[in-house]
């Protein structure tokens, strides 16, 4: 192999490793605020002296204050630190009814696509059927049904939430199993529980990605307008779409009590939301 | 001859396999809303029987029995399902339990506060929606163009019930210039409007912004530009063209979420409708409206979705069934 | 050898292929050529199994173990064991999320040969088609056309295959890497006495490095003869006008002297 060193092109390593570079760049860019977010997030959770729960009558619908950033309820506790941990209910529960929904979503949106026709029809027009109905329509229902708590409100949310990413999956994941590496792998003889981890769902993920992203913050939506509605996370919980519910009686003499939870929700949103767009450009620009 | 029939069978498999589709989503539809019903926890006879006699807390075990024996209630679950399809598919939605009234009648008379409410919205919306979308495309990138593209992006992570709360705050108790809770007057309407309009605004704003976009690139446009077509022409005469089909069929997607936002934004302002119709049978668990309702919504999302997709299959110039319109298809798999 | 004996192929009542039957000696390139449509890709993936092709009997290097299916329809498990397939378009033939090494050991994966073994081979193959073995690291997106198609040859050429198929193989590249990606196909199939079986619409192509041409026309043989003879004395006026056609776009020049590949040149 005299002419390794020939000097065709082809025989090159590229002389621009840049792209690797900007794309990991661009991926710890793109992870960095959200990060940083929770970071400082965290830290006010330690730092903060209050407890959420902890009322205090002399102090009662204060305005903010340098004690009381962000003044407090009608039951005198802290709603600087109350919005600290509502975020721990509104957006890890949106993380996990999301996750629930998107794994299921895949679960059934894989066997839709790879397990044979019967299973195909079957599966897509059960998750159309369900896909009919509004998303917070139904869990208002199944929440109300079921009587308000928060496990229910779950329930409601993830069994309205799978669809979309059962559709994703299916759709992206036939599509794939048609490219021609994994006919190649099938020549090769992988077995198909292979084929999929290796070949299918790796290239299904980035727009999953996308769409979990979108779900996540749509859950936070959900969450704190079921709990407004007093379907979900129940008082003395502090919940941002609780701390409405509550803070709404209040709205002449206090206006702080509902300023500063629909805040936190708004943030919580566009930060979620900035950061899906990213990553779908990023997806798109490839 | 045998051209046309070529052309003609695989029209009618799709259109065949997609009534199928559709008859069996509806079938889908009706046993999920059943089965949500039925499978929920509670004596079903003990609601009736409170419903019926409001006075009484308890009530002795034969006059639950009888109440059984006339709603069906001991007969096995696809009994009782044939049952309740049958009635509804004969235009028989049952009574109201709480008010014995018809279901049929009790929607009827909510649902005219609701498709006024969604209509205004709309409309306020769209309009919105659209004179912000033309400015901004008018220089993408500019300032104009980036404070759009923020309003909408906030707009999208904006509560609506958060927004409705403010505006009441702000317009109602604090200037008093508008009723805040309530129905009625047209002076009613303006915050609720405002509320549910804007979250119009904020989700097609962008949709709109990139539809246009796309048609301002596109290479026909190109050609009209240097033939000397004046950008004003263009805008209006073409690129509003192109983009009307695409946006129709996301307009018309989202009328089905409207209809969600509209519970919302009713029960916030005390409107009748059946957005506060539905929250109120969930809490005094009235069933039969219940079910009669999430039958509906679930309908009306069917129904709209079948038109667009009809939609865009007559209008498709590749399956040949028109050919004078162009139109781009729009995914909408991936952005509902 | 590879020897295939009356193969057919239709599908809901329409026939693809019809009675192919034709020998690739060892070390010997047949180069399939038709217009679109005339069944040369049918052909390739009936080879592999891919298609309910039936035959009267398929013998592989004369080999009674490999020897697919004397009769009737193949239904056993897809891929021609002892043979590679090289597609068209290498991006699409490799997955865009693993490195190309780990893309190439697949074709191993039968084997289940030791880490160490397996790199050393994928090494190896990717020498042999004049790659660095960096690249072994590299994602597809991060090489050149040029070189993702040389990769798509190594993952074929480490598995020791006695017969390569090949559907167009230089039709997505550009004409300098074509030239030079023709070179190095021709070196290893001298290296390792493989058989190539390459569908092509490039008559220059196919005058350079031919030793058999087959024609294929609406899924029948049109001819199929020796390079020599087929660019000399075309076998049916179809032929003719083929090699007609290619002399007059200039791929082709004097009776059998192609331009852009000079025969037994470069290797």
């Amino acid at each position: 192999m005299t002419s390794i060193e020939t000097g065709h092109d082809h025989l090159q390593p590229q002389s621009k490793p840049s792209r690797t570079t900007i794309n990991r760049r661009f991926k710890r860019s793109t992870l960095l605020m959200p990060l940083a977010v929770a970071a400082i997030w965290c830290s006010a959770l330690m730092l903060t002296p209050y407890d959420p729960n902890a009322t205090n009558f002399l102090l009662r619908l204060s305005p903010p204050s340098s004690e009381h950033w962000f003044g407090t309820d009608q039951l005198g506790r802290d709603v600087a630190t109350r919005v600290l941990y509502g975020g721990l209910w509104s957006i890890g529960l949106a993380l996990v009814i999301t996750s629930v929904g998107a794994v299921i979503g895949t679960i059934i949106g894989l066997t839709a696509g790879h397990f044979g026709r019967a299973a195909d029809v079957v599966l897509m027009r059960v998750s159309d059927s369900f896909f009919a109905f509004p998303e917070l329509i139904a869990a208002v229902t199944i929440a109300g049904l079921l009587g308000p708590s928060t496990s229910n409100m779950v329930f409601a949310l993830i069994a309205v939430s799978w669809m979309k990413y059962a559709r994703l999956v299916r759709s992206l994941s036939v599509s794939i199993s048609n490219k021609d590496y994994v006919l190649q792998a099938r020549l090769n003889g992988l077995p198909p529980a292979l084929i999929l981890s290796r070949h299918i769902l790796p290239n299904v993920l980035p727009n999953l990605l996308v769409l979990w992203t979108n779900g996540w913050s749509r859950s936070i939506l959900s969450i704190s307008g079921l709990s407004f509605l007093g379907f979900g996370v129940q008082p003395p919980n502090a919940e941002w779409g609780a701390m409405l519910l509550d803070g709404k009686t209040y709205m002449q003499t206090a206006p702080h009590l509902m300023i500063f939870p629909g805040l936190a929700i708004l943030f919580a949103v566009l930060a979620i939301n900035l950061t899906g767009d990213r990553l779908r450009d990023r997806l798109d620009g490839r | 001859m045998k051209l046309r029939q070529q052309r003609n069978a695989p029209m009618l498999y799709a259109v065949g396999s997609r009534l199928l589709a559709l008859l069996s989503v509806l079938f889908g539809v009706s046993l999920i809303s059943f089965a949500m019903i039925h499978l929920s926890p509670g004596d079903k006879a003990q609601a009736i029987a409170k419903a019926r006699y409001p006075e009484s807390q308890t009530f002795p075990t034969d006059i639950l029995n009888a109440i059984r024996v006339e709603f069906h209630l001991n007969d096995p679950f696809l009994v009782q399902y044939f049952h309740w399809l049958k009635n509804f598919l004969q235009g028989d939605f049952g009574r109201s339990f709480s008010s014995g009234a018809t279901v049929w009648e009790i929607f009827v008379g909510n649902i005219g506060e609701t498709a006024i409410l969604t209509v205004s919205a709309l409309l306020f919306g769209l309009v919105l929606a659209f004179l912000l979308a033309t400015v901004s495309v008018w220089r993408p990138g500019s300032f104009i163009d980036r404070f759009a593209v923020a309003l909408a992006s906030i707009g999208a992570a904006m509560p609506s019930y958060w927004l409705g709360l403010l505006l009441i705050m702000f317009f109602a108790a604090h200037l008093n210039w508008l009723p805040a809770y309530g129905t009625g007057s047209l002076s009613h309407l303006i915050l609720p409007t405002l509320t549910l309009g804007l979250w119009v605004t904020a989700s097609q704003t962008r949709l709109l912004r990139a539809f246009f976009l796309e048609a301002k690139s596109a290479p026909f446009v190109e050609t009209l530009r240097l033939r000397g077509v004046s950008e004003t022409e263009i805008f209006w005469r073409h690129i509003l063209r192109h983009s009307a089909i695409p946006a129709l069929n996301m307009i018309a997607l989202d009328v089905a979420s409207l209809l969600e936002g509209a519970v919302i934004v009713e029960i916030i302002f005390a409107r009748g409708g059946v957005g506060s119709l539905l929250a109120g049978s969930v809490l005094s668990r009235d069933y039969p409206v219940i079910l009669f309702l999430v039958v509906f919504f679930a309908l009306t999302y069917v129904a709209i979705n079948s038109l667009v997709e009809l939609l865009q299959d007559l209008l498709d110039p590749r399956k040949g069934w028109s050919s004078s319109i162009t139109c781009t298809s729009v995914n909408t798999e991936q952005t509902s | 050898m590879l020897n295939i004996q009356r193969l057919g192929l239709s599908i809901n009542g329409q026939t693809l292929l019809d009675d192919v039957s034709f020998t690739v000696e060892p070390g010997e390139t047949l180069c399939i050529v038709g217009e679109s449509g005339s069944g040369k890709t049918s052909l390739l993936k009936s080879i592999q199994g891919l298609m309910p092709a039936y035959f009267e009997g398929i013998s592989f290097q004369g080999d009674r173990q490999a020897e697919i299916r004397q009769k009737g329809q193949w239904r056993g498990p897809i891929g021609m064991p002892g043979s590679r397939w090289v597609m068209q378009d290498p991006i699409a033939a490799l997955n865009p999320k693993i490195p190309l090494g780990q893309s190439i050991s697949e074709s191993l994966y039968r084997r289940s040969m030791p880490k160490m073994d397996v790199d050393a081979a994928v090494r190896q193959a990717l020498l042999d088609v004049e790659l660095n073995p960096d690249v072994a690291t590299r994602l597809p997106s991060e090489v050149s056309m040029g070189q993702a198609q040389r990769a798509c040859l190594a993952r074929a050429l480490i598995a020791n295959p006695s017969l390569i198929l090949f559907d167009e193989p230089l039709s997505a590249l550009d004409a300098v890497v074509q030239k030079q990606i023709a070179a190095t196909m021709k070196r290893i199939q001298l290296k390792y006495e493989i058989m190539y079986l390459i569908v092509t619409h490039d008559l220059g192509f196919a005058s350079a490095y031919a030793d058999q041409v087959m024609v294929l026309k609406n899924g029948k043989v049109e001819a199929n003869q020796t390079a020599a003879d087929f660019f000399h004395d075309p076998a049916s006026p179809y032929c003719r006008d083929l090699v007609l056609a290619a002399r007059a776009l200039g791929s082709l020049s004097g009776p059998a002297i192609p331009s852009s590949y000079e025969r037994g040149a470069d290797v």
